[in-house]
């Protein structure tokens, strides 16, 4: 057997899964929060004040990323969810619930950073503006599919019902994406391209770039802190989780 | 920063809560599990027949 295809099948293991996430979780955690602190230390002490926006242009460094970060969460979300409905793969299941309330954490801080930044540049905490609407929905969505994990006793009949409203959820996504060019909006449009030619200046984009690829690092470390904490919960009364309880309390005196 | 400070210093204490908060629940979450696997066991070998505390408990 292919030695990925067979590392992909060991992972679906319950034992070798949590192995797994507390082994790489906190390298990712680690990596994440070292490459956000050079993010933020350029953010707030290299990268000159914006000549309209002066300081408040500052808060883009954790706005941005964080907005990417709700849409790409809720896509990988509905992916994993996608594949534990037609494949029926605990692990996918366990991994797309682990999503929600991490993305729901970055719509969070995307909405009260652009709060913050709103009451100064545009004089309002918020405005009924289709991106700041949308974005707001898919908070809402992420508490929906929370919810819904949390009202049913059943485990895997809950991930299935969650999984399948983020399914149906993912729909939201290029109407966030395109709701700046769809609809008049207060909101900016697009000034930040991976590809192609952004009308940022450049000496302001390192920075930026550097909290993208940090909060995605957090995020890895976050999926799989909260998919082995779902992992233990779902197998408590196997014996390997005994097993683990107890290494985890130490030896007795 | 002299100008909208208190702004930025509330977004990214804002940041950094949320971020926080997702740490630490998690963390809360795992020794919650691995807390009550330790009490199952604990409460599968009090029912256990061959436990002398439980045998003595019933014997009274």
């Amino acid at each position: 057997m292919n030695p990925l295809l067979r590392w992909f099948h060991q992972l679906g293991s319950p034992p070798y899964f949590d192995r797994f996430a507390a082994r790489w979780a906190p390298w990712a955690y680690g990596l994440g929060l070292l490459v956000m602190a050079w993010g933020l230390y350029g953010a707030l002490f290299v990268v000159p004040a914006d000549y309209q926006q002066g300081n408040s242009f500052r808060i883009l460094y954790i706005h941005v990323p964080s907005a990417w970060m709700s849409m790409a969460v809720f896509g990988l979300m509905a992916v994993y969810a996608a594949i534990a409905l037609v494949w029926r793969i605990k692990l996918c299941e366990i991994l797309a619930m682990a999503c929600a309330p991490i993305g729901a954490g970055f719509t969070l801080i995307t909405l009260l950073t652009g709060a913050i930044w709103g009451k100064p540049m545009w004089g309002t905490w918020w405005d009924w503006d289709p991106r700041l609407t949308t974005e707001l929905i898919l908070l809402f969505l992420y508490l929906g599919v929370i919810g819904l994990y949390n009202a049913i006793d059943d485990r895997r009949a809950a991930a299935r019902a969650a999984g399948f409203l983020a399914i149906v959820g993912v729909v939201l996504l290029p109407v966030i994406r395109y709701s700046v060019v769809w609809w008049n909006s207060l909101h900016q449009g697009q000034t930040i391209r991976l590809l192609g030619e952004s009308t940022m200046d450049a000496s302001m984009i390192q920075p930026l770039i550097w909290m993208i690829i940090g909060t995605k690092l957090w995020f890895i470390g976050a999926l799989l802190m909260r998919a082995r904490a779902d992992n233990l919960r779902r197998e408590s009364g196997k014996a390997w989780v005994a097993g683990l309880a107890a290494a985890a309390d130490g030896p007795k005196p | 920063m002299n100008d909208y400070t208190d702004y930025v210093i509330a977004a990214y204490a804002v940041f950094f809560v949320v971020l926080g908060w997702d740490f630490v629940s998690t963390r809360l979450q795992i020794r919650r599990e691995l807390r009550n696997a330790r009490m199952r066991v604990a409460r599968a070998a009090a029912r256990t027949p061959s436990n002398p505390q439980s045998t003595s408990e019933l014997s009274r």
